[in-house]
């Protein structure tokens, strides 16, 4: 997990999906202070930008211009060169196929891993928030307490759990992980959001039908449109960065892009090729950059909206 | 046999006791209004009979089937609800069909009894629609819609107007009216508005403080209150309630105001001999007034004019008696003639009043 | 009371649930607990040597690494604070001048969507020592200015920390954002009318009313400075030495590279120590919003 992901979703634990309302706005006369202001945040958003150009430019750079230390230049010959290197040949502690295993793994992963951690959470907060179950007051306030245990404590009964059920090592391994570790958080979201469908409308529910499945599947998940897309956003961004379930336990064969990336810019044999490890950066910024530049606004809403809430 | 019963019903939260050994029963085909103010344990009455509650203690009976223990789908109710609790992002088809899903209906059938109740409640061309392009008024047809496809016997609301305003929450009260008489099936109908539960029901149930006050037909509650609180509840302009005290001589029973104003209940069918100097409170109805005293008298009253309030059809005038106001029906003509500051004489029609014994507030 | 199938299917569906939170969180912290207080090397040892049970905690307060880690943490708590500092003044210039809020969010906010190790990766190489930013201004003439501070242990964490701010200062901003917008429009024009000169109406009526989000942002920065892992990994690995070490950091090397299973078992356990004492707050806090929420309704 990123160091904030367990934040972001915490915050998200209050979750009601509702986008802050928006006034149109009376055009203000430009006003020196105005200036100033946007003079302001521009510079902000330049030291913003400033690594994302470096990496940028330096992925299409040669390494002969990268020596000359110009780093701020544009590339005098755009190359993919790099982002070749990256993706098929750089290596990874001892294996040198490059980022693209990472990447497939990182999809591998992430398809059980959401499947598995959606699936629970989804369940269980179903049940949590509209049916009358025994002990559900003192399980969420553990679950609540669960959300902010930091991995360290729980890592090695995890990775001997996970030997013993002999899927330490691999894909599944990673998948089972990310859906126990994301299960507190996301159970909270999705019952503080189910919290608020009105009780009668379950009561009509159970007098029609009484099935607890029946129900989730016709009637409450197909409510869930908003909250789905939101924890999905939340689930796919957080996988694809984490670094430390992956490192650990990923083994050798079922080791995340990130963990790719993370071997190739530290453990460094020989001449460093920058031009390379800024490609390869890139590589595994794209998924989530892409997810954020269109959908940013539910991203946003997913990491932000329950933190104000009060 | 009863349709619904009620037996020895019992139900606690934690430490608070909601209902304390309620004990109901309702005949078939009986249009039931369980009335009451917000809290007197109406709606949890209801909820327990749809089995959405669980009871603390005692058995709910419908028909000779002991219910108690039983899924609310199981028991063979329909219930329409106050929000009208439509599925969302169901179409009304789809809302209708929900309905029938713990039945293992063929789909011919389930098709035959959506296309019955859609024409019943004319939302045939809304079929198809989702519940949030529909008007407020069409919501709830198509609640009662959800309820009528079941085929069951017994059909729940839950203040199923409330939520609509008063031109259609007059008309649906008559469509209402017109299933129940149609489809001969037995009703109960929680609400807080007498109105509704004037014109609606075969039978009332005055409920406070999680106590039935009063169960009979809505004439029995209106004429013969039995107790204060029902009195006190039912009617608008409420029933004036003022202190008395009784004299009995020979022949002739009077309730004496404090002001000295004597009121004859001669004719009063007291359940037991009436005490003399016994502490009463005299029950006199608004209706019951008269400007021009003509025919049989109880008492009048001299009392100067207040204020007079028009509604329309009807009016009402506030007479200063005593220490608080007196209210009166009066014809919209004569309180238009009325004169604030006037002092005018007022009687009260013979045979009329309700006396309610002063210390236990039971009808006399 | 008769058996009910349907009373219990709502119930059954919280055992995985249930299970994984018995197992994979209660029951791993015990058992983290007790091999903290055993002799536990590479494989676990289930034996407890009762009269000397807290050597491994002896042993880790001793340990000069765990030192560093716990400066750090500091350093790097109070130094990431500044991202809410950040945070704020972006929001609330953003707040205040309309202009171009989404274009300025959108910028601000991209860095939380990737992995800290593409930022720890893009940082690095920033901060190279040949060829990076320091070279850049060596070359315009500013050859007096050191920036290469992830090459030196006295720099190293300042670096972490420009990271950390880097990432995470539009998370603050966004959260800010979302409470000065809750505040009532109202205020601003009767600041306005009585004459409020604006550093004043912020330090005295607009920081005051969102307090509640300041606490809220520093208990989550706490909380996420604990588990500061992946940017240390990138960008130096905790080094130049042990400089940049981190207590999420110590853990996880005590436990994968020193294989010390009772010794990293007892700093996972002090790290639990501390974030407890970070969360207790929080939980008073959601508890009494929960109060107040109550009293309202």
């Amino acid at each position: 997990m990123t160091h904030l992901s367990i934040a972001q979703k915490a915050l998200g634990a209050e979750v009601a999906v509702r986008s802050a309302p928006y006034f149109p706005r009376k055009k203000k006369a430009i006003t020196g202070r105005s200036i100033a202001v946007i003079v302001f945040l521009s510079i902000c958003a330049l030291f913003f930008c400033v690594p994302l150009y470096v990496v940028i430019t330096t992925s299409f750079k040669t390494m002969e211009q990268i020596r000359e230390g110009a780093m701020f230049a544009l590339p005098n010959v755009w190359t993919l060169e790099a982002w070749d290197h990256a993706w098929n040949s750089a290596c990874s502690g001892t294996r040198c196929e490059g980022l693209k295993v990472g990447f497939w793994n990182s999809v591998y992963i992430l398809i059980p891993s959401l499947i598995l951690s959606i699936g629970l959470s989804i369940i269980t907060g179903y049940a949590l928030a509209l049916w009358n179950v025994k002990w559900a007051g003192p399980f969420l306030f553990v679950l609540f307490i669960c959300a902010f245990v930091p991995f360290q404590i729980i890592m090695f009964p995890l990775i001997s759990m996970t030997a013993a059920m002999k899927v330490y090592g691999s894909i599944w391994g990673v998948a089972i992980i990310h859906a126990i570790l994301a299960m507190p958080v996301l159970t909270l979201i999705f019952r503080n959001y189910y919290k608020d469908i009105p009780q009668e409308i379950m009561s009509a529910a159970v007098m029609d039908s009484g099935s607890f499945w029946k129900i989730f599947f016709e009637i409450i998940l197909p409510m869930s449109g908003n909250i789905l897309i939101v924890v999905l956003i939340l689930q796919i961004t957080s996988i694809w960065n984490d670094y430390l379930i992956g490192v650990t336990f990923g083994g050798l064969g079922g080791q995340p892009m990130t963990v790719n990336l993370a071997n190739l810019i530290t453990i460094s044999t020989g001449t460093v090729r920058y031009n390379d490890n800024m490609a390869a950066a890139l590589l595994t910024a794209i998924p989530p950059l892409v997810i954020y530049f269109f959908v940013g606004k539910l991203f946003v809403q997913g990491i932000t909206a329950g933190a104000i809430k009060g | 046999m009863p349709r619904v019963s009620f037996e020895h019903i019992t139900k606690t939260y934690g430490t608070l006791t909601v209902l304390d050994d309620l004990n109901l029963a309702i005949d078939d085909g009986d249009f039931l209004v369980l009335l009451g103010p917000s809290g007197c344990g109406k709606t949890t009455l209801l909820n327990l009979l749809a089995g959405l509650l669980d009871v603390t203690d005692g058995r709910i009976m419908i028909g000779d089937r002991d219910v108690t223990d039983l899924d609310p789908k199981d028991r063979g109710l329909a219930m329409v609800f106050q929000s009208y609790a439509l599925y969302p992002t169901k179409t009304v088809h789809g809302n209708l069909k929900f309905g029938l899903s713990a039945s293992k209906l063929p789909r011919e059938e389930i098709e035959k009894r959506i296309a019955w109740a859609a024409k019943l409640l004319q939302i045939e061309p809304l079929l198809n629609r989702k519940p949030g392009q529909l008007s407020g008024g069409q919501r709830q047809r198509v609640a009662i819609g959800r309820a009528l496809v079941k085929n069951v016997g017994v059909f729940l609301f839950d203040e199923p107007l409330s939520n609509l305003d008063a031109k259609l929450r007059t008309e649906m009260r008559l469509e209402i009216k017109k299933l129940h008489d149609q489809l001969k099936s037995t009703v109960v109908y929680v609400t807080h508005d007498q109105i509704e539960a004037m014109t609606m029901a075969t039978k009332i149930a005055v409920m406070n403080g999680g106590v039935i006050q009063q169960f009979g037909t809505p004439d029995e509650i209106y004429e013969r209150p039995s107790n204060l609180f029902v009195a006190g509840f039912i009617g608008s302009p409420a029933m004036n309630l003022r202190k008395a005290k009784l004299s009995v001589a020979a022949g002739k029973i009077e309730a004496v105001f404090t002001s000295g104003v004597r009121l004859d209940v001669s004719d009063y069918p007291f359940a037991h001999p009436p005490l003399d100097g016994a502490e009463v409170i005299a029950g006199l109805r608004p209706e019951h007034f008269t400007l021009a005293a003509t025919g049989p008298v109880a008492a009048t009253f001299d009392v100067p004019v207040q204020y007079a309030e028009r509604t329309g059809p009807d009016a009402s005038a506030y007479f200063r008696f005593e220490d608080d106001l007196l209210a009166l029906r009066v014809e919209p003509d004569a309180a238009a003639r009325l004169n604030p500051g006037q002092s005018m004489a007022v009687s009260y029609i013979k045979g009329k009043a309700n006396l309610f014994d002063a210390r236990t507030g039971q009808r006399m | 009371m008769t058996f009910r199938w349907s009373r219990w299917s709502p119930q059954l569906a919280l055992v995985p649930a249930g299970l994984v939170t018995l197992v994979a969180f209660i029951g791993a912290i015990l058992w983290t607990v007790y091999l903290s207080l055993t002799r536990s090397r590479r494989l676990p040892e289930y034996e407890i040597d009762w009269s000397e049970w807290g050597r491994q905690y002896e042993r880790l307060f001793k340990d000069s690494a765990w030192q560093i880690s716990l400066q750090n943490l500091i350093v790097l708590g109070l130094g990431s604070a500044l991202a809410i500092v950040f945070g704020f003044i972006l929001a609330a210039m953003i707040d205040r001048e309309k202009r171009g809020e989404s274009i300025f969010r959108t910028v601000f906010l991209y860095p939380l969507a990737i992995s800290l190790i593409v930022t720890g990766a893009a940082w690095r190489w920033m901060f190279n020592p040949e060829l990076g930013v320091e070279h850049f201004i060596h070359s315009i003439g500013l050859t007096w200015v050191n920036a290469s501070w992830l090459a030196r242990p006295e720099t190293a964490m300042y670096g972490v920390i420009l990271a950390s701010v880097w990432q995470s200062a539009g998370f603050y901003m966004a959260l800010m954002l979302a409470g000065l917008k809750s505040i009532n429009s109202e205020i601003w024009s009767a600041a306005r009318l009585d004459g409020v000169g604006l550093f004043r109406l912020y330090t005295e009526i607009i920081i005051p009313m969102m307090k509640f989000t300041f606490v809220t942002c520093a208990i989550l920065l706490s909380l996420g400075v604990i588990k500061a892992y992946d940017v240390i990994v990138a960008m130096t690995n905790g080094g130049p030495g042990q400089s940049t070490y981190v207590p999420a950091y110590f853990t996880i090397q005590a436990l994968s590279a020193k294989g010390n299973l009772g010794f990293a078992s007892a700093a996972a356990v002090v790290m639990l120590l501390i974030t407890a004492v970070i969360f207790l707050p929080l939980v008073l806090l959601t508890a009494w919003q929960q109060r107040r929420s109550g009293a309202r309704t």
